[in-house]
């Protein structure tokens, strides 16, 4: 695809953001007011900057990547404004800072390229291991952790002299800089780890010590998940660990160690903690606890259901019923608006997003960069299912955002940051 | 007719999100097909398919490579019901031919041994996939 075809897309993701701001205010009685307008402009500008960027700094990169990502911000845009419009004008600063930080990314790496990313990598990890730990500062301090809903996975920084608060999700951002560890470690190690020692049965087992970054995995995960509560985290970070060691040493044997880790992990979770118990009891009966834990998820399943084939339209549902809307639950409020067609059409983006990196994966010459580029899009596919499968009752709800499409400026930052190093890469393919 | 012409908007709005995935979904096919404009000089070796269903083919190797499968959208499309969909990439690094199976389910040989990570082959070296035996000249 060209270059003009792609600022085409880009626009016309800014005109689905622009038209269904213009149907939202149609529904309440306004006609077409300065709302629309932003929203195209803030949309066009920000995906067209980091375009113009991709066209200075990496002229060979996949020109599929924004396109796509800027119409899943569109979809979840639409309906963050639908349910809130406050939250969307911050939204909308959100995505212009999400598009700098993409831009300022490929800039960085505009000569060097990512195999600097290597040489930091022990960096990389030390700061996205504090990231996640950064949630657990104590409340007294400038910048402290807070509980959100159960959970301890948000920071607030007082901004000194004024009364104003930041808050943001450093574990956003951790999942990146771990996944650019992971890639760089297994780069290195992968050969010796796919070394077959010995069998066992079908199974063939790589020497014992390989199956130490296993366990740091699952012990990770489980830190997470005790000290934070937070389940969608500790679930994603484990399944990255195991996905990109399945990818770097195509062992089948990673992924059954790491599926009865998890397993064993999941038992005692559910065991120890009435958190978790009370999730688990939530997915298997959610109308026995409808006044209590169930009460979000049957509130989504309502939605969904209510929204049939081509849903309420956007503007006439009632998407204000379930609890976190914007957020984690944004798909069922899309699914209850726009209907079964509405969620294919997301479903279809993610689809192609990570058919499109599993692309730049598969064509990337050294080690290093298919194992980034492969994990970086599993980041966003395994947290989409993560949060769908919540969502649609497949799996316990896990608090997960739903990448590009949730309320939230950490995720935005985070999923732009994954989509200009997945340029970055497809660039350097080429070469 | 408010819920008419509401109902009119809806499906308009459906529409206009389907047909910007099926233009993303075209050019994505496009983007996987081959990409016939980019050929360059360089290492002159060329892939020759010397059995197999397919036509005899015989290509000059590119920089970026080709992609050899059983899908329409291979570069290098061969009819053989043992190969997968993308099974090997063959392409040049370093000035050297390299053959790099892309996790096949019957594997890639060369002169008769499977190879599993990327391998550098020089003329006269045999590439097989399922049935199908390739020749760098």
């Amino acid at each position: 695809m060209t270059r003009r075809a792609e600022s085409g897309l880009i626009v016309a993701a800014a005109l689905v953001a622009a038209m269904g701001v213009a149907i939202v205010e149609f529904t309440k009685g306004n006609w077409l007011d300065a709302q629309v307008a932003l929203t195209f402009l803030v949309f066009a500008g920000s995906f067209g900057g980091v375009q113009l960027g991709v066209i200075r700094w990496t002229s060979g990169a996949s020109s599929l990547l924004l396109p796509i990502a800027s119409f899943l911000t569109a979809i979840g845009f639409v309906e963050i404004y639908r349910i809130n419009p406050d939250a969307a004008a911050v939204q909308r600063w959100s995505i212009m800072v999400a598009c700098l930080v993409g831009l300022l990314v490929l800039w960085v790496l505009r000569d060097t390229g990512v195999a600097v990313l290597r040489r930091y990598r022990y960096v990389l990890l030390f700061v996205g291991v504090g990231f996640l730990l950064l949630p657990l500062l104590p409340e007294t301090w400038a910048i402290h952790g807070a509980t959100v809903n159960g959970s301890r996975l948000w920071v607030r920084v007082t901004v000194p002299g004024t009364a104003r608060v930041l808050s943001f999700q450093p574990g956003e951002i951790a999942k990146v800089l771990i996944t650019v560890f992971l890639a760089s470690y297994l780069a290195e190690r992968a050969e010796a780890m796919s070394v077959v020692v010995r069998k066992i049965g079908p199974f063939k087992i790589p020497e014992p010590r390989h199956l130490g970054p296993v366990f740091i995995a699952a012990g990770a995960a489980f830190v997470i998940l005790i000290y934070q509560k937070d389940l969608g985290a500790s679930l994603l970070l484990f399944g990255i660990f195991v996905a990109m060691l399945y990818i770097a040493t195509g062992r089948t044997f990673y992924v059954i160690a790491g599926v009865v880790l998890a397993s064993a992990g999941a038992f005692a979770a559910y065991q120890t903690f009435d958190h978790v118990q009370r999730r688990v009891q939530a997915w298997l009966d959610p109308f026995g606890h409808f006044s209590d834990a169930g009460y979000q998820t049957v509130q989504g399943l309502f939605a969904m259901g209510s929204g049939a084939l081509t849903g309420s339209g956007i503007g006439l549902g009632r998407p204000h019923l379930i609890p976190a809307a914007t957020t984690d639950f944004i798909f069922a409020a899309i699914a209850e608006e726009m209907g079964l067609a509405g969620a294919l059409a997301v479903l279809a983006g993610f689809s192609l997003l990570v058919a499109v990196g599993f692309g730049v994966a598969i064509r990337s010459r050294d080690r290093f960069r298919k194992y980034l580029a492969g994990g970086l899009t599993i980041v966003i596919a395994l947290q989409a299912l993560i949060i769908l499968g919540g969502v649609l009752r497949l799996l316990p709800i896990t608090g997960l955002t739903l990448p590009f499409l949730s309320y939230g400026g950490s995720s935005l930052i985070a999923n732009l940051t994954i989509v200009a190093l997945l340029l970055r890469i497809s660039h350097e393919e080429r070469l | 007719m408010p819920a008419l012409f509401f109902n009119i908007i809806k499906l308009l709005y459906l529409l206009m999100l389907f047909l910007f995935l099926w233009q993303l979904a075209r050019a994505i096919r496009s983007h996987v097909g081959s990409n016939p404009g980019a050929q360059t000089e360089g290492t002159a070796a060329e892939l020759v398919v010397l059995t197999g269903d397919s036509e005899t083919e015989r290509v000059r190797i590119r920089p970026q490579g080709h992609v050899i499968g059983r899908s329409p959208d291979a570069d290098i499309r061969i009819s053989d019901p043992y190969s997968s969909e993308f099974h090997t990439r063959v392409g040049i690094q370093d000035g050297q031919v390299v053959v790099h199976d892309l996790g096949s389910t019957n594997g890639t040989y060369v002169n008769g041994r499977r190879v599993t990570s990327p391998t550098s082959v020089s003329r006269g070296d045999t590439v097989q996939i399922g049935k199908t035996i390739l020749e760098i000249r």
